[in-house]
This record gives structure tokens, C-alpha cells and sequence, in this order.
């Protein structure tokens, strides 16, 4: 289907930076003469201001510049023109932007600034490798009970600092995430290494945990009928502030006090919580003593993890379920009581006050209302996802299909998709703000799992156009990103459409291997273009590569003029977005 | 459902059309006065009218009206509409030219209302380009009233209201009126609310009703405000006075679901795009001078103490924009208007002259030409041939493109050597000149110059004593009527003048299948000035007879072929130039036309199967079918067939058609002035085209999809030639070869390099990709301390404005002034 393309290894940045202090800090950079460059005519853009260049040194064939806010490396001959200049700055590369002095150490350097000393490393590395440190990373500092979204530092950039707890709204969604990369990692290898072989041993882990902590979610509430939690803590872990949680006591739950729960007036209230709970699942916290009255699960959850998890069920019934029969019929349970709940609440996901979460609504009634007009594309998509997935693993059609013909022949729910852009537009127009400025970020994900989903599934050709002309009205909102994990399954559901595989080679070849965020200094950089929105947003007129930018899940403009990680600086966060990206490439044989 | 029918008091004013400008001035007068009447009359009642230039009239004219107007404007009952200068027509005017209608209007506007126009509006307009929306959006506004061409001409664009898409991305909701802009009398008001109802029925949305006297103005009369005002009282509820900005907000509030368009919207008015040839070449021309010089002007305001000339210019481009009024640029007023028309763009275009010559002469007196010896810092010593028998004389020439041009220029006296700013030997050739005087010779040398930059060439005139030296090596043969250089070879028939060969020598493949420029006479005297309801000029009357065919020149650096064909009392001279270098036959032609109601044609036909026609738009390129109808484009059009194309290019012309494998240009349309099916009786009319027309095109034949070659930059560059200056011996800080900017894609082209028009200093740079392939560019422009990299969308056109720090912003057409 898709003529490989050769990801090569590539110089990927390992910065690490010392106290002034620090004996490992060469005496010769304190001794090093500034001499500043003379860069009349240099043929590129530089981010820094000329003027801002205070020193630079030769180092084998690689200049570098250094600048009172940053440091440029300038590697003439390089293959790639995103290569050719590449920049570093604080606080992720550099303990400050005040560049004094510069030492070369062969092609790499030491760099002298206001407050520290850094020492730029270049490593050649594999796309391979680099997913293999990140798991590491993420596994070691990240992990919580199978889960993998974030943690939380005491002191910035010192990964030893990390808070034992840290969870994300969205815990589900990145865990189903993580969890199908290292699905796709254990399929790569049982195919071209063998199941045996250790690689293939540790990935099998690695996604087995991941998947069983995401299956996990979907039964912690112990509800029983098939309502899923956003996330849960155990009971030495602090409550957040932001949403509502209940706390499970016997057989019943109890919500917590929370902003959230004084507004709607539910503090204290109860729902009931005695359904059994695959005991496999459990484990996950069993094994470090917590009991089920230890848990503190998140409700109101939204269609983010909803969907996720409808395509995590896909790839993790046909490609781990096929290996573990256990786990696959817990795979499938999950799913048909998931699809259940959803069919049975009248196309919601019921909370325990008897409603609707506050997003996770699939119905005419929400489409009708000033908010659902506009999701509704991308939400009547969602639904007929689930009902393939759960009629693809289950081998049944029955409800499902009956659901699934209901919903196409009398709503008219496949003629939905391909409106998302008008729709959007309609609104950008009503309320007056400019359409890249209303896209939601963190929709992108939601729809690509839906259209990936339904272009994988449907056999029907004409429903299957629809579904295609919906993944592509999402199209130009994608496009901006240039984010593998976007542009992947677009070229597979849509194998007529060009995708830019040099730009998502880039994004592979760039991307820093650690995702311990502690921001960039993006604003102020002399070679971006900034552009004020309509409503006052800014952001760059051009995609730089992941190294030069914010960290951030999938879930935030790439393109934000702003220097800090959507986690903040205090923060390590989830390799789920290299490497369900990288591997998903790899298992469709889109890179090798 | 919304069924609301609202109501759009209008007046359409053409300023030109059956009348001078003058008129049309007093017309906008009356009517502006009648409207802020009526609404003080009529509660309720909103009045919108378009036309930046209409405003500044009433501005300077009757100030206390203007005032008026705008306490009305600010109470919300009275709308401006269309950020532009006037209703332009939508497919001449190049990019830039949309941009400067949007900057100079809104920017008024946003001055004189405290806000800019959010609809575009152009009812009368005769077709729409398919890059519009980008151009609508980029200056403002995302929605966009049309209406031609009509149900009757285009069934295949969708009725009412509709998302219209350009190949960038970009949208706006447009809306497409069913019948007429300028309903008035209670038959045609009833006639028309009940078209509307039904289609409020059917589509679920509200529609626009849009009445008042219209195209000489007057706008809605008493009577018919009394009878809507009755039919309101008498139950019609759905009415409601309103503005386009209010219905399109309105109707964006409810359930739409609506059809999207993707294409241009044509055809209504297939004669206008080669109508009076004048007009068309002046604009041609105007565009490109005044993009030129303005970037010129704010280099040299970089480089010197120069000031900088924004509102020279801003004076100018409003002269162009005006004239590019639809009735005006479409060729289809009176013959009297044209001689307004004439010295409007004649002002325009001297703004230009004076600007870059101005520019040029000090740049170069800015750059090092000092030669150890010279006694006289500028050695003219007989007349005005500047000639110095001792020492080379140096030459600047400036190439405003964004990229670097290698193009023949020439200069006014004979040369013996010519050699560039490294003391390397270039092709040159002295050639007849224009005059009739002195040597009798200019010479023409090839000149590579970088991107917005200059390069000096030495010139020994032909009286000095030279010595021996390596004369440049030449790639051109002649062999009788046979001639080639380093890209193409072409072979002319000597019975019909025409070409029958032509070879691409990067493959040598046989381009044609038939023979080429043999000049065809069309039988037009079935349409009227706009060829309305006939699409296509197709009754060949005859083709013109050779009367003479010779190679004049021979050289090293060009060959000419000139050719004479005849019909009737009228003659077209055509000079085929192939210079050295060139990787296009450049063809001069002088036509003697005075055959009435007839047009002329040159067709050019391509071998191969399944041929396809692309055409340069504003702003892009569109791909068209083969069907023989007269097609509007800008600056060149092509045939591709089996992977082999040939290209025209055209230096003022407008008008193609494509028949099968046959391109052809339009290259005159003689008809009567402003006629409409007037039964025509006897009279001493005047014709639109009559009389000596000076004219040039080129024929690019090319491999592959045309799309992939270099067609844009060379017709940019057939456009937009290198100019020379005679240079004096000076020392200077700048050196012999410059460029002021670098931007690493050749498909990304730098329309304007002006400064903002807020007065702040900042600069602003215009870049528009050209060839459909989005790209990441760096674009480094040391002259204003600035380097930065930005992603091009296919086709897209982006507006960077640069502070005196060299930072960067990304605005639209309105360079960030409106907040």
C-alpha cells in the first residue's frame, strides 16, 4: 500500500546543564574569548537579532553563535534545510538565554551563560532508539498504576524530584494513547523479530500494562453498567481541585467536595458501586496494598476518552487479545457493556446524577443545542465508530447493527462528518473570530480515532466516501500540525490525498528524546512571524520542529506564540506522543 | 426556518460607463443625498452602497452630507459594503492589485466609520475568479455578494447562498442574487418577493431583497418604500429591513447547511476581457510599474536619505483601482471615457516613472564604479551618447523581481565589448535602433541580475579601441528560416509565415501539431461590446496572407525573424525574437486594425491527446477544459497534451480560447463602443481596437505539466523587464552587484515591498506562492535587519510587516492598521 520511506537516524539534542560550580564545567569555557560574529549577508534567518550575537566558535563543521537570548547551531552541510539552523534557549536547553562564552568539544559545545553552564551533545540516533529512551522515561518517571499522561517535579528539570502522584483530566484518553503505540511496538516485533525474542518479551509488557491500567478505567466505578471514569487516585493522593471525584466506600461512592460538585450541588451524594471488577484490573493497585475503598474515581467524563478507548478495543483485541485470551474477553466484555450503556442512555454517557456527562453526548437533543450544532459532526462520527468496533471484535451485529442502521437510516448520522467545516466556519462568522482560532486542539485526536476507525471498518464503498470526505473536512485543521499521529491514519483512510511525509519526518527527526518540560523561550525570537487573531490570539506563521517548541500532548496549537509547556515547567510528561505515532508508521508499513 | 426577506436598499452606481466619470461623479451626489433622505423619512430603513471612491467624493465635495453619512453609519442606517475601491472587474486585476483595493478602501473606512467593510459586494461584476475568496478574506471580509454570471449562464454554481472555496484554503459565504440588484415598481418588487419567498421556503434560510434605481444611480424611491411599507402592514412579516453584514451574521445563527463551490464563477460576459485593448494595457502596465518602483522607492529610502513616497503611491494605485472599474476595464464604455481613462493611468503611471527613476539613479550613484583614470566623473563628451573611447562606460540594471532574472537589455549606442561586474565577457549584439539618428545602433547584451538587486556591466562603446578578448560563447544558429538556441528550435513556413516546428531540446520533442502564429480573423459582428450569451469566437473568417517573412538580424546574442501578414487594408508585423538564453521566442508585434467588428486571433496548436488548458489567474493558476470557450486569464495561458505544452505569454492581453489541441490569444476585438444590440443604424461609429495596436507576446513550449516549470517567473519576468541605467564613474559604498532580498523557493514571489501605510516606518513585504506546492521558505532581507522562515499554503498569499528592529509580523492586506 505505501512505499516505505527510510526514517535514517538523525542528531537528536541532549542538553544538560551544571551550576556554575560544577567541576565537570571545563575551565576553558570561563577563559574563552567572546569574539562576535560577523554575520552581514548570512543567507538564513537567525533567532536572534544580529545585533544580539556575542560570540561564536568553530567547532569541527559546525558553528555556533551565541546571543544574549539563546544559542544558534549552524550546520551549513547539512541534509535537511530544517537542520541548517537549529536553536537553543532556556530554560529546556539552557539555564538562562545570557550567552557569555562558548567552548567547542568536538561538533558539540559548552555553553557559558548568566547563571550556568550547559553542555550541547549532538547524538546520532535511530527513530527506534529514540522511542526506546522515551518509553524508559515514561515507564520509570510517568507511570502511575499503568497510567501515562504526566507527573509533577518539586524542582524544575530535576527528574529526581517527581511527585509519586500527578494525573490528568484526560488520563483515559492518553493511557488508551500510550497504550496503542506499545500495542503496534509488540506487533512490529512479533512480526520481525518473533514473539519469543526478549524485545518482543518487554513490549509485550509494556503494552499488556498499559492496556490493562486504560481497561481499568472502564470498570473502577464499580457501577457496573458500563460508565467510565476520566481517571481514579488512591487515597494518599491529594484531590484536585477540578472536577468531580467519588470516592468509593463499600458498595457505594460518595462525591467528594470539589468546587465542581458544591456548584451542582452533589457534595456528598452517593451511587453505587458493588459491581465486580475484573480481577486481573485490579491488581494494578491491589499489588501495592490499596483496597477498592482506597480509590477516589473522576467522573463527567467526555467523549476524549470514550473514543480513545473505542479504538484502543480495535488494536488491542486484534492485535494482544489474539495472544492472551483472557485478556481479549475482558477486551471485549468492556466494550459491549460500554456500547451498552451508550445505547441504552439514549446515545449519553450517564452520570450518576442521572444525566448526561458534561461532553460526552451523542444525541439529536445536544445537536440541536447551540454548542452540539457545531460538535455534532465530529460527535455523530464518534457514535458510529464505537458501533463498528464493537460489531468488528465482538463477530455480533444484532443490537449493535440495528443501533448502527437506526442511527445512518433514520438520523442520518454519516451525513454529518463531512459538514465539520462548514459548520465551523458558520460560527466563526456568527461570533466573529478567525477559524484556526475556535479549532479545538484536543478534537483533532477525537477525530482522527473516529474517521481512522470508520475507514478501517466500514465495507459499505458509499458510507465509506462519507466517512472519508468527514476525515477530510477536518483536513486543513490537521494540516497545521504536521503531527504523524494525525497524518498517519489520514493517509491510510485516505489513500487519494497527499500527506507530507518529509514534514513528518521531521517531526520524528525533532523531537527531543525526553519530554521533561520546562518551556522555550519562543517569544521575542527575531526569525518568527507573529499574527494577532481576531480575538486576540497569536501565534507563529510557521510550524518549527518539536525541539524548538512548547511540549505539549495532543492537545494544544502547535503554532501558540508561548513560551511555556501546556504542563507547566514542573512537569515530565507522556511518551505516548512519539511513539504511538512512530509505531503506528512502522506497523503500517509506512516507515522503516 | 428562517424565512425572513430582507430587505436591501441600494443604488448601483456605475462612475463610468454610458457616461464620463464626470457624470458619474454628480450621479453618486444626487443619489447619497436621496438615500440619507429616505432613511430620515422611512423608520428603519438601511441603506448600503460599496465603493470606497464614492465616499471620497462626497468627501471632498460636499462635506456637510459626508458628515451626515457618517453619524448614519455609526446609528447602523447605512452600510458600507465592499472594502474595495469600486466594484472592480474580478478577473484582470492581478493579486496585488485586490490587495491595494482592499488596503486603500478599508483603510478609509476604518478612518472616516471607525470600521472596515466584513462583506464583499460586487452584483454587477461580469465573472469572479476562482482565487477570490483569499483575496475577499486577506482585505476583511468572509462573506461576499455576487450575482453574474446568472442561472441562465452558470446553472451549475449553486443558487442563493453557498460556501465558496479558493485552492489555498481559504472561504467566504457568498451570496448569489437570482435576479437583479436594482428591483424598483411595484411589479417588479412583487415579482421578485414572491422568486424570494419560494426559495426562503426551500432552502430554509432568509434571502436578500435588493431594490432601488440603479446603474445610474438613484436608489429607493418614495414610492416604493410606500408600497413595502404597505405589504408590511397588510401581513407580508417576513420583511425586514436589513444589510448584507446583518443577513449573513442572521442566517450563520441558524441551522445552514448549504453547498460548497470550489471554481471560478463564470461566464457572463465573454467579449469583455478583450474589449478595447487600450485599457487593458495601460492596467497591464500600471500594476507592474507601480509594484516596481514602490519597491525601488523603499529600498533606496532604506539605502539613502530618500523619503519614502507611500502616499504618491497610494494617490496612484486609487487611480488604477478605479479604473478598474468592471464597465471601465472590461472595455465597455464610451469611446470618451477612454480619454479619462487614458490620462488617469497616465497620472498613475508617472508617479511611477518619476518614483523609480529617482530610486534607480540614486542607487546608483550609491555603487562603486570608480575607475583609476577617469578624469570626469561622468565622461559625456559627445552629446548624449556618454561616450568615453578610454574606458568602458558602466551600466546598472535592476531587476525588481524576487528572484534572480537573466533577460536581454539594451542601451542607446553601439558597443565594440560588454563585460559584467567580474570582467567576464557577455553576450551582445548592436541592433537597429529606434531613431533614425547618430549610429543608427543600440546594443542589446544579456544581463543576469540578482533578486531585487542590481548588477553593473561594462560597456565599451563601438568606436573604442578594444583589443583582443574572448567574446562570450553563443548557443544560436540560424539556418534559413530554421533558428535555435540553447532550449528551443523553430522553424518558420515560408508560404504562411506561420511556425511549424517547434522543438523542446531538453527532450526534442516535437511540440506542435499544426502549424503556429498564423493570424486568424474572427467574424464578430454578432456580439455586442460584451459578447452577451456568446461564449465562444469561433466563425473564422479568414487567415491573414504573408506579405513578407525575412531574418533581419543574425547575431550572437539574438536572431530576428520578421514576418508581415496582411488582410484586407490592415497588416500585423510581427518581429520572433530568440535570444541567447532565453528559454522563450519572444514576439513583437505592431498591428495596423481597421477591420470593423472582427477579432484577431493567434493560435498556437500542441501534438498529443487529451489536452488540457491552464491559465494564470490573480493570485493562481486554474486548469480549464478544451471546450473553445473565450477564457479570462492574466498574464499567460497554455496547452498540454501527452505531456507537451507550449505557453503564451503576453505582456497586455487578457483573452484566451482553447479549442481541442489550439490555444489562441486574443489579441484584438474590434467592436463598437458600449454597443448593445442597438440595431446598429447607420453611423460613424468608432471602433474599440481600431487603429495601430503595439503589442508583445511569447511562445514557452515546455515538458510536463506546465505547472512544474518556470512559466510563472518567465512571465513575470516578460513582464517586469530589467531596466538599464547609463551609470556615471563614481566611488560609492554599495558594490557592483546587489541583491536586497533572498527568499529560498522560486515559487514564492514578492508582490510588494512598501512601506506601511500608517506612517510608523514598518515595512511591509507581500509573498504569494505561484506554483501550488505549499512550502517552508526563509526569507532573509537585510536591508530592513529581518530574517524569517514562514509556511506558504499552496497559492497563498501572506503580508509581513517588519519594525524598525527587524521583527515580524503576519497581517493581511490591511497591514495590522485596523485593531
Amino acid at each position: 500500500m505505501f512505499k516505505p520511506y527510510k526514517l535514517k537516524d538523525h542528531i537528536c539534542r541532549f542538553c544538560k546543564i551544571h551550576s556554575l560550580d560544577d567541576s565537570a564545567v571545563p575551565k576553558a569555557l570561563f577563559d574563552a574569548e567572546a569574539v562576535k560574529p560577523d554575520l552581514a549577508g548570512f543567507p538564513y534567518p537567525l533567532p536572534s537579532k544580529k545585533s544580539e550575537y556575542t560570540c561564536f566558535v568553530k567547532a569541527g563543521n559546525i558553528e555556533w553563535f551565541g546571543a544574549s537570548n539563546g544559542v544558534t547551531r549552524y550546520d551549513a552541510a547539512a541534509e535537511r534545510p530544517e537542520d541548517i539552523i537549529m536553536y537553543f534557549s532556556a530554560d529546556r536547553d539552557l539555564p538562562d538565554n545570557n550567552v557569555k562564552a562558548l567552548l567547542a568539544d568536538g561538533e558539540n559545545v559548552w555553553v557559558l551563560t548568566e547563571t550556568g553552564a550547559t553542555h550541547i551533545e549532538m547524538k546520532l540516533i535511530s527513530a527506534e532508539e529514540k522511542a526506546d529512551i522515551l518509553r524508559e522515561e515514561s515507564e520509570k518517571y510517568v507511570d502511575r498504576r499503568g497510567m501515562k499522561t504526566q507527573k509533577y517535579l518539586t524542582e524544575a528539570r530535576n527528574l529526581d524530584s517527581i511527585l509519586p502522584y500527578g494525573h490528568s483530566d484526560n488520563d483515559g484518553c492518553f493511557t488508551a494513547t500510550y497504550a496503542m503505540g506499545e500495542i503496534f511496538r509488540y506487533s512490529v516485533y512479533k512480526r520481525e523479530k518473533g514473539i519469543d525474542h526478549p524485545d518482543t518479551v518487554l513490549a509485550k509488557k509494556y503494552a499488556l500494562r498499559a492496556t490493562e491500567a486504560t481497561l481499568l478505567l472502564m470498570h473502577i466505578s464499580g457501577r457496573g453498567d458500563g460508565f467510565v471514569a476520566r481517571t481514579y487516585l488512591c487515597a494518599d493522593e491529594p484531590v484536585p481541585d477540578d472536577g468531580l471525584f467519588m470516592r468509593r466506600n463499600g458498595d457505594k461512592a460518595y462525591a467528594v467536595e470539589t468546587t465542581c460538585s458544591k456548584e451542582w450541588g452533589c457534595v456528598g451524594a452517593e451511587a453505587y458501586c458493588g459491581a465486580e471488577m475484573p480481577e486481573r484490573l485490579t491488581r494494578l493497585y491491589r499489588d501495592l496494598g490499596y483496597t477498592d475503598d482506597d480509590i477516589i474515581f473522576k467522573g463527567d467524563t467526555s467523549s476524549d476518552e470514550i473514543s480513545t478507548h473505542f479504538l484502543f478495543f480495535k488494536f488491542a483485541h486484534d492485535l494482544l487479545g489474539c495472544d492472551d485470551p483472557e485478556l481479549d474477553e475482558i477486551i471485549i466484555s468492556t466494550c459491549k457493556r460500554l456500547m451498552n450503556h451508550i445505547i441504552d442512555n439514549g446515545y449519553i454517557l450517564k452520570d450518576f446524577t442521572g444525566k448526561s456527562t458534561t461532553w460526552a453526548k451523542w444525541n439529536e437533543e445536544y445537536f440541536t443545542s447551540e454548542f452540539g450544532y457545531v460538535d455534532a459532526c465530529l460527535n455523530a462520527s464518534e457514535l458510529l465508530m464505537y458501533h463498528l468496533v464493537t460489531m468488528d471484535i465482538t463477530g455480533e451485529e444484532g443490537k449493535w447493527l440495528e443501533s448502527y442502521n437506526y442511527l445512518i437510516n433514520e438520523k442520518h448520522y454519516d451525513d454529518y462528518g463531512p459538514k465539520h467545516f462548514d459548520r465551523l466556519m458558520q460560527a466563526s462568522i456568527s461570533m466573529e473570530f478567525d477559524y484556526p482560532e475556535d479549532i479545538m486542539y484536543g478534537d483533532h485526536m477525537l477525530a482522527v480515532c473516529s474517521f481512522f476507525g470508520l475507514c478501517l471498518l466500514e465495507k459499505d464503498e458509499a458510507r465509506l466516501e462519507k466517512y472519508r470526505k468527514g476525515f477530510k473536512s477536518w483536513r486543513s485543521s490537521l494540516a497545521r500540525e504536521h503531527n504523524p499521529g494525525y497524518d498517519l491514519p489520514y493517509m491510510i483512510s485516505c489513500p487519494d490525498h497527499d500527506v507530507d511525509v518529509e514534514a513528518l519526518a521531521t517531526w520524528f527527526y525533532r523531537t527531543n528524546a525526553s519530554r521533561l518540560a520546562s518551556g522555550v523561550s519562543l517569544i521575542g525570537r527575531h526569525d518568527v512571524a507573529v499574527k494577532t487573531q481576531l480575538m486576540g490570539n497569536k501565534e507563529i506563521s510557521v510550524l518549527l520542529p518539536p525541539d524548538e517548541r512548547f511540549i505539549s500532548k495532543y492537545d494544544r496549537n502547535p503554532l501558540y506564540y508561548k513560551n511555556e509547556d501546556s504542563g507547566g515547567v514542573m512537569c515530565v510528561e507522556s511518551a505516548y506522543v512519539y511513539s504511538y505515532a512512530y509505531w503506528m508508521g512502522r506497523y503500517f508499513g509506512i516507515f522503516e | 426556518m428562517n424565512n425572513k426577506i430582507n430587505i436591501i436598499s441600494n443604488a448601483h452606481l456605475d462612475p463610468i460607463w454610458l457616461w464620463r466619470w464626470q457624470e458619474g461623479c454628480g450621479e453618486v451626489l444626487q443619489t447619497f443625498r436621496s438615500a440619507v433622505d429616505r432613511i430620515k423619512e422611512y423608520k428603519g430603513m438601511i441603506f448600503t452602497c460599496s465603493s470606497a471612491s464614492y465616499y471620497k467624493w462626497v468627501e471632498e465635495i460636499d462635506p456637510e452630507l459626508f458628515e451626515e453619512i457618517r453619524k448614519l453609519v455609526k446609528k447602523g442606517k447605512w452600510v458600507p459594503v465592499n472594502g474595495w475601491w469600486v466594484q472592480p472587474d474580478c478577473n484582470m486585476p492581478d493579486a496585488e492589485s485586490f490587495a491595494r483595493q482592499a488596503l486603500y478602501s478599508q483603510l478609509y473606512y476604518y478612518e472616516k466609520f471607525g470600521k472596515i467593510c466584513k462583506t464583499g459586494y460586487n452584483v454587477d461584476s461580469f465573472g469572479h475568479n476562482a482565487m477570490l475568496p483569499q483575496l475577499l478574506t486577506q482585505g476583511g471580509m468572509k462573506c461576499y455578494v455576487m450575482m453574474r454570471p446568472g442561472m441562465h449562464e452558470n446553472a451549475e454554481i449553486p443558487e442563493n447562498l453557498f460556501w465558496w472555496d479558493s485552492p489555498d484554503g481559504s472561504r467566504v459565504l457568498t451570496y448569489r442574487i437570482a435576479e437583479c440588484y436594482c428591483n424598483n415598481g411595484k411589479n417588479a418588487i412583487d415579482r421578485e418577493l414572491s422568486d424570494l419567498r419560494n426559495r426562503a421556503e426551500k432552502s430554509g434560510h432568509g434571502m436578500m431583497f435588493f431594490f432601488g434605481v440603479g446603474n445610474h444611480g438613484g436608489g429607493p424611491t418614495k414610492g416604493d418604500l410606500d408600497y413595502l411599507l404597505k405589504l408590511k402592514e397588510e401581513g407580508y412579516e417576513e420583511l425586514e429591513y436589513s444589510s448584507p453584514d446583518e443577513y449573513f451574521s442572521d442566517v450563520c445563527e441558524g441551522l445552514l447547511d448549504v453547498p460548497v463551490w470550489n471554481n471560478e464563477m463564470q461566464h457572463h460576459a465573454s467579449g469583455c476581457y478583450s474589449a478595447t485593448s487600450m485599457v487593458k494595457q495601460l492596467n497591464r502596465k500600471a500594476e507592474n510599474w507601480l509594484a516596481s518602483a514602490e519597491k525601488w522607492n523603499t529600498v533606496v529610502s532604506k539605502v539613502s536619505n530618500l523619503p519614502a513616497a507611500t502616499k504618491a503611491f497610494g494617490d496612484a494605485w486609487k487611480e488604477v483601482c478605479f479604473n478598474q472599474f468592471h464597465d471601465i476595464l472590461c472595455g465597455c464604455s464610451i469611446m470618451e471615457a477612454y480619454d479619462d481613462v487614458r490620462d488617469s493611468m497616465g497620472y498613475a503611471m508617472h508617479i511611477a516613472a518619476k518614483e523609480e527613476n529617482k530610486a534607480m539613479l540614486k542607487l546608483a550613484s550609491y555603487v562603486d564604479t570608480w575607475l583609476d583614470g577617469v578624469s570626469d566623473s561622468v565622461s559625456c563628451n559627445e552629446r548624449h551618447h556618454c561616450r568615453n573611447l578610454n574606458f568602458p562606460r558602466p551600466v546598472i540594471v535592476f531587476n525588481p523581481l524576487s528572484y534572480e532574472v537573466e533577460q536581454q537589455v539594451s542601451t542607446y549606442h553601439p558597443s565594440a565589448r560588454v563585460t559584467d561586474s567580474d570582467g567576464n565577457d557577455v553576450l551582445f549584439q548592436n541592433v537597429r535602433s529606434s531613431r533614425s539618428n547618430d549610429s543608427h545602433l543600440d546594443t542589446v547584451f544579456n544581463a543576469k541580475v540578482p533578486a531585487l538587486g542590481y548588477a553593473t556591466y561594462w560597456l565599451w562603446h563601438a568606436d573604442s579601441e578594444v583589443g583582443e578578448f574572448k567574446k562570450a560563447e553563443s548557443a544560436l544558429k540560424c539556418d534559413g528560416l530554421t533558428v535555435e538556441n540553447e532550449y528551443i528550435k523553430v522553424t518558420f513556413n515560408e508560404v504562411t509565415g506561420g511556425i511549424s516546428s517547434v522543438i523542446n531540446k531538453a527532450d526534442g520533442a516535437e511540440i506542435l501539431g499544426g502549424e503556429a502564429c498564423v493570424p486568424a480573423v474572427i467574424d464578430n459582428s454578432e456580439p455586442d461590446t460584451w459578447a452577451h450569451n456568446i461564449f465562444k469566437f469561433d466563425k473564422v473568417l479568414d487567415t491573414m496572407k504573408l506579405d513578407s517573412i525575412k531574418v533581419v538580424e543574425n547575431g550572437e546574442a539574438r536572431i530576428v525573424v520578421r514576418t508581415k501578414h496582411i488582410y484586407n487594408g490592415s497588416y500585423l508585423n510581427q518581429d520572433f525574437i530568440l535570444a541567447s538564453g532565453a528559454k522563450y521566442l519572444r514576439v513583437k508585434c505592431k498591428a495596423l486594425w481597421q477591420e470593423p467588428l472582427t477579432i484577431l486571433k493567434m493560435p498556437v496548436t500542441v501534438s498529443g491527446n487529451d489536452p488540457i488548458s491552464t491559465y494564470e489567474i490573480p493570485g493562481g493558476i486554474i486548469k480549464r477544459s478544451c471546450n473553445g470557450d473565450e477564457e479570462p486569464a492574466l498574464t499567460w495561458g497554455d496547452v498540454t497534451a501527452d505531456g507537451k505544452g507550449i505557453a503564451i505569454i503576453s505582456d497586455s492581453k487578457y483573452s484566451y480560447d482553447c479549442t481541442g489541441n489550439t490555444l489562441s490569444l486574443t489579441l484584438l476585438r474590434n467592436s463598437i463602443f458600449a454597443d448593445h444590440y442597438s440595431d446598429r443604424p447607420y453611423a460613424d461609429f468608432n471602433y474599440t481596437d481600431e487603429g495601430m495596436n503595439r503589442f508583445e507576446y511569447a511562445l514557452y513550449p515546455h515538458s510536463g505539466d506546465v505547472e512544474n516549470t518556470d512559466i510563472q517567473r518567465l512571465a513575470s519576468e516578460f513582464n517586469n523587464r530589467l531596466v538599464a541605467i547609463p551609470a556615471g564613474y563614481h566611488k560609492g559604498t554599495l558594490s557592483q552587484k546587489k541583491s536586497f532580498i533572498s527568499i529560498s523557493h522560486k515559487n514564492l514571489s514578492l508582490m510588494s515591498f512598501k512601506f506601511c501605510e500608517d506612517g510608523s516606518g514598518d515595512v511591509v513585504l507581500r509573498i504569494r506562492e505561484t506554483d501550488g506546492k505549499p512550502v517552508k521558505a526563509a526569507i532573509v532581507c537585510d536591508l530592513i535587519d529581518a530574517g524569517f522562515w514562514a509556511d506558504f499554503n499552496k497559492f497563498e498569499i501572506k503580508t509581513f510587516r517588519v519594525n524598525d528592529d527587524g521583527y515580524v509580523r503576519e497581517t493581511n492586506f490591511l497591514e495590522g492598521i485596523p485593531e
